[in-house]
């Protein structure tokens, strides 16, 4: 059985994944800047703290994520980074979980499964109870 | 054109903040949401849900920055990050739903002044940090077998293997379930909490206990930050700023924490530290009109209480490290 090194790939994903996100945030922004808004939001509007004028998370729709980044939408770029940023760490999770299941190691397949329950159910269960 | 130039200095005055968040943050070991949340609420005029919800974001990005290069040195324990997040993710849920609770009926103030408190709380082990760098020697208990919390860890500076035995896993748990209902709450990465309780509860060395804790408060944070991001927490330019801001600030505070030889260079950011929690509990009842105050006699007052505050734990260390000596 071909060994393999859990803190080398846990610390490669990480880091790829913080650049990822990073160029895909910039990018993003640039993208803004340049096209003077985003998602039908004016750049004042996207800078704006207000909360009744700005453009905040739950008013992007995540469904037309790709499509929006197709058509150069630099609102998507920079929520496709942030989701990037999110699933970071959960990548580490699931890393884990297959190194416990390497070494058929039952208790901490157990807990690792728990806490990406418990990932996925904030993720895809509660926010239907926000709306 | 003119309003373009100032919308992008107002993103770089933000990446600047979050720069000095990373930079303190790193620097005190408390992580760049505990400066974060209180500059945007305060100097910035951010409201206090969206300081928090780019905070998190932030806090993701820095866990994975700075635990990337430590996994390498393979000190972390998987296995105690991965077994605590079980409560740290749970915690989190609570916490972010609070939020949304407290955002929905009007009680924001109770944010801020949570707020300050749990700030001002983990300034006192902040100060404490790095004096013990090994543990006392105990004898292992039941849930060291069971969830094989023994460990080695190679350290550079004693030049020689550690080996450690953590013990009171149960303790642990229920210590990390209430750091992930602050860190969801709060928007921190609530490392103060984290390293309690493994530190003081499962008796782990201080070198595990930071590269564990720094591991776990990604996974922590992106289980709340889903709950903002459906909550409308995360406003993407704020948030954007100071992912990019934070990740810098501790890259370079992570470089100057080698650097600086003088320790008493901690007290200047634990003292800026303190009057941004003051002011935080100061301005939540400011924000809400429960009661009024100019904003001149408001930062004079946090200072004074702050310099109080900081002179306290300064006099109080200097006669614990007395008494050490003279052991």
């Amino acid at each position: 059985m071909k060994h393999f090194d859990v803190y080398r790939i846990i610390s490669v994903s990480l880091r790829t994944g913080v650049i990822l996100s990073m160029v895909s945030i910039i990018s993003g922004i640039v993208i803004i800047m340049v096209n003077g808004g985003a998602d039908g939001y004016t750049l004042a509007q996207i800078a704006s703290y207000s909360k009744s004028q700005t453009l905040y998370s739950s008013l992007i729709p995540l469904n037309n994520l790709f499509t929006g980044m197709y058509q150069l939408d630099g609102a998507f770029y920079v929520a496709f980074g942030l989701w990037v940023l999110i699933f970071t760490p959960i990548t580490v999770v699931v890393i884990a979980l297959i190194s416990f299941i390497e070494t058929r190691n039952k208790l901490y397949i157990a807990l690792s499964s728990c806490v990406l329950f418990v990932l996925f159910f904030a993720m895809l269960v509660v926010p239907h109870f926000l709306s | 054109m003119y309003e373009l130039l100032a919308i992008i200095l107002k993103f770089i005055s933000i990446v600047f903040g979050g720069i000095l968040a990373g930079f303190i943050g790193s620097l005190t070991g408390l992580g760049g949401g505990t400066v974060l949340v209180p500059l945007l609420s305060i100097f910035y005029g951010v409201p206090i849900v969206f300081a928090t919800g780019a905070s998190l974001i932030s806090t993701i990005a820095t866990s994975a920055g700075s635990a990337s290069a430590y996994t390498k040195e393979k000190i972390a324990n998987i296995k105690i990050g991965v077994g605590l997040e079980v409560a740290t993710t749970i915690g989190a849920v609570v916490g972010s739903l609070l939020t949304v609770y407290l955002d929905h009926h009007a009680l924001t103030w109770l944010i801020y002044v949570i707020f300050g408190i749990v700030l001002l709380g983990s300034l006192v082990p902040a100060v404490k940090r790095g004096q013990s760098e090994l543990p006392p020697h105990t004898r292992p208990d039941w849930t060291t077998r069971i969830f094989e919390l023994s460990g080695k860890y190679h350290d550079a500076r004693l030049k020689k293997d550690v080996d450690y035995n953590g013990i009171r896993w149960w303790l642990g748990e229920i210590i990390m379930f209430f750091a992930g209902t602050v860190s969801g709450l709060l928007g921190i990465g609530s490392g103060a909490l984290k390293v309690l309780g493994m530190d003081w509860a499962m008796n782990l060395p201080m070198k595990v206990t930071t590269t564990t804790s720094n591991f776990m408060i990604g996974i922590t944070a992106a289980t709340g930050s889903s709950i903002y991001w459906y909550s409308g927490y995360i406003q993407i330019f704020i948030a954007a700023a100071t992912a990019i801001g934070v990740v810098i600030g501790a890259y370079f505070g992570a470089k100057a924490l080698v650097k600086i030889t003088n320790k008493d260079i901690r007290w200047i950011f634990l003292a800026i530290l303190s009057f941004l929690g003051v002011e935080m509990i100061i301005r939540g009842f400011v924000t809400d009109k429960i009661f009024f105050m100019v904003p001149l006699i408001q930062f004079s007052i946090s200072i004074v209480i702050a310099v109080v505050f900081i002179a306290v734990l300064y006099l109080h260390n200097l006669r614990r490290l007395r008494s050490v000596e003279a052991l």
